[in-house]
């Protein structure tokens, strides 16, 4: 071993930097992330060493070699290793787009205090989606180079025009005898509606269900309002229906933290655990539509949200030491991206921008979004994110339009300032829609930008975690499979 | 000087008056690019007027909140330029690896073969 380790030394000054960026996590701790995104921790004293040439600490050094921080010179190995894995981490790119929204409806029964999108009377049927409409969308979403296609349906409440949903579901797959995609469908519901026909079609299509579920009974009824009050009752009585006819991993739940949230982290996890669901998305509201006017329950910073975040985190993990299994699914989708070459897709963090190239909207109207935010945004009397209209569109019109390119590369994080000095870079994504929603461009200051903050407090959190804690590494590192 | 050590060349020369606190780097030693990248990462915590008086690029610092003590946005703003600094050395050291890396994983995705597709 000693031979071994003296044949393979480096002297002073004998390596050579490789593409790196740093990150000081604290006084103590700086970690160093490649172009991929893999990651070491020093100190500062050695991140000078390292970069001074300086450093005779050969375990540090060989760790750093081995994980492509730095080369003996005249080695062409790493880059090339490098280049595979960015390739990796960007092959769905030439795939767009895999994921198609339509929203078949506008109404909705319920007016939550959050909702994002207008609510129309579950009567008007004037803001439901013509077949004529989605038969046109469903040709623009084939037209998509992806081998997997997910159509997700949206509202309002879908299920209000439930009709539309088994005609486009029927439709989409006799298109696909020809296409010969991968085809998926989802609906997102509060599933207030659901009955033992919509139950059938389901277990028959093999539709996930995708529903709200924002805690326990009062908080969740504060938020999601309705007739008869029992928001609450109709989304638990609906899950554990689903998850009895058709499966507990066909349904899953979203959280949405409004300032009555905070503070109760813990009995958040604790109600979906008691659901059996799986899997808990802590999220921030979307500073979009109606969620920002008055009593939308988007009174909090971005710091009040990660203490928050970190106290549902810690509730998660200790369900699993209790032998619980939970995921949170943010947390997952970064430890793919920190700890994988895998790219999880995730709309939010992907760069280029996952707007249009990962997602469309096409709205009951027959309009084209580039995201649902967009369409958000739309809402409140603002078109920057329309790409078109189903009518008189075509997918050349819509994917190469001004309205959908420029956006994508003003918001490029190895190009953005700040985003491309930055070692959380590979983990993080554009959100051009965000940006131009708070700051009014694609790019944004990222000094100034609450997702520029909120990120890098959960990058943060999630890197001191596994530094400091055996037991979430691991844990991490199944989520990250 | 050591780029990566703590001192990052700035003489750190300042005057704290009851309006504006003042820092002044020399310019043989420190990269105006540096001076205004940190700029720009310290935003949210204040704002900085960068001038250049003789030898030195003096930044007039002006705190966003004003109960920020002046030594503590000094030492601040000194970190952000050492880190800028060796940020800006790293990448200029690493540039030519950086674009081969790249040029590698680009030129096997066989993006460029793909003709434009006609309409829907």
């Amino acid at each position: 071993m000693k031979l071994e380790r003296a044949a393979t030394a480096l002297p002073r000054h004998g390596w050579q930097l490789l593409p790196l960026r740093f990150h000081r996590i604290d006084a103590e701790s700086v970690v160093l992330t490649n172009l991929v995104g893999e990651h070491v921790f020093v100190t500062p004293d050695e991140l000078a060493a390292v970069v001074d040439g300086t450093c005779t600490d050969q375990e540090l050094l060989a760790r750093l070699r081995a994980a492509h921080l730095i080369q003996v010179p005249g080695e062409t190995l790493p880059a090339e290793l490098l280049a595979i894995k960015l390739r990796t981490r960007m092959r769905r790119l030439p795939d767009s787009t895999g994921l198609h929204i339509f929203v078949v409806t506008l109404r909705c029964e319920h007016t939550c205090r959050y909702c994002q999108v207008s609510r129309q009377s579950a009567a008007k049927n004037e803001f439901d989606m013509t077949e004529q409409t989605a038969r046109r969308a469903l040709e623009l979403a084939f037209r998509s180079p992806s081998p997997h296609l997910k159509i997700e349906f949206q509202g309002g409440e879908p299920l209000l025009n439930f009709p539309l949903v088994r005609w486009i579901t029927a439709e989409a797959n006799r298109m696909n005898e020809e296409h010969g995609k991968e085809l998926a469908f989802v609906i997102a519901t509060n599933l207030a509606l659901l009955d033992e026909e919509i139950l059938g079609f389901c277990a028959e299509e093999q539709i996930h269900i995708s529903t709200s579920l924002d805690g326990p009974q009062d908080l969740h009824n504060g938020n999601r309002r309705r007739p008869g009050r029992d928001s609450w009752q109709q989304a638990v009585a609906g899950i554990r229906r689903v998850q009895e006819r058709l499966g507990k991993d066909r349904v899953s739940a979203l959280m949405t933290t409004t300032e009555a949230s905070l503070g109760r982290a813990a009995e958040i996890i604790d109600t979906y655990a008691e659901l059996g669901l799986r899997g808990v998305f802590l999220r921030p509201i979307s500073p979009y539509g109606f969620a920002l006017r008055g009593r939308g329950g988007a009174n909090y910073d971005v710091d009040r949200w990660l203490e928050f975040y970190a106290a549902g985190l810690d509730q998660i993990v200790e369900l699993n030491r209790q032998g619980v299994p939970m995921v949170e699914m943010y947390a997952s989708i970064i430890a793919k991206k920190m700890l994988t070459n895998a790219d999880p897709g995730y709309v939010d963090l992907t760069s280029p921008a996952g707007i249009g190239i990962g997602a469309l909207v096409y709205n009951y109207d027959g309009d084209i979004y580039a995201s649902d935010e967009g369409r958000m945004l739309a809402e409140m009397g603002d078109r920057t994110f329309k790409l078109g209209n189903v009518h008189d569109s075509s997918y050349a019109d819509i994917m190469l339009s001004d309205a959908l390119l420029n956006p994508l590369t003003e918001s490029i994080t190895l190009s953005a300032p700040m985003c491309a000095t930055c070692a959380f870079e590979p983990y993080c994504g554009a959100d051009p829609v965000f940006h131009y929603a708070t700051m009014g461009d694609f790019t944004g200051h990222k000094a100034l930008s609450a997702f520029c903050r909120r990120n890098m407090g959960v990058f943060t959190l999630l890197l001191r975690k596994m530094r400091d804690d055996r037991y979430f590494r691991d844990l991490l590192w199944r989520w990250a499979q | 000087m050591s780029p990566a050590g703590s001192g990052a060349g700035a003489t750190g020369a300042g005057t704290t008056g009851a309006a504006e606190i003042m820092l002044a780097f020399d310019r043989a030693t420190v990269d105006l690019d540096a001076l205004q990248r940190s700029a720009y990462a310290v935003a949210a915590e204040m704002t900085v007027d960068i001038r250049v008086t003789g030898a030195d690029y003096v930044c007039t610092l002006f705190p966003r909140r004003q109960d920020t003590a002046g030594d503590e946005l000094k030492h601040r703003f000194r970190a952000e330029v050492n880190d800028q600094i060796l940020r800006v050395r790293i990448a200029k050291e690493t540039e030519p690896l950086r674009n081969l890396v790249f040029a590698l994983a680009f030129s096997q995705t066989g993006l460029v073969d793909v003709e434009a597709e006609g309409s829907a």
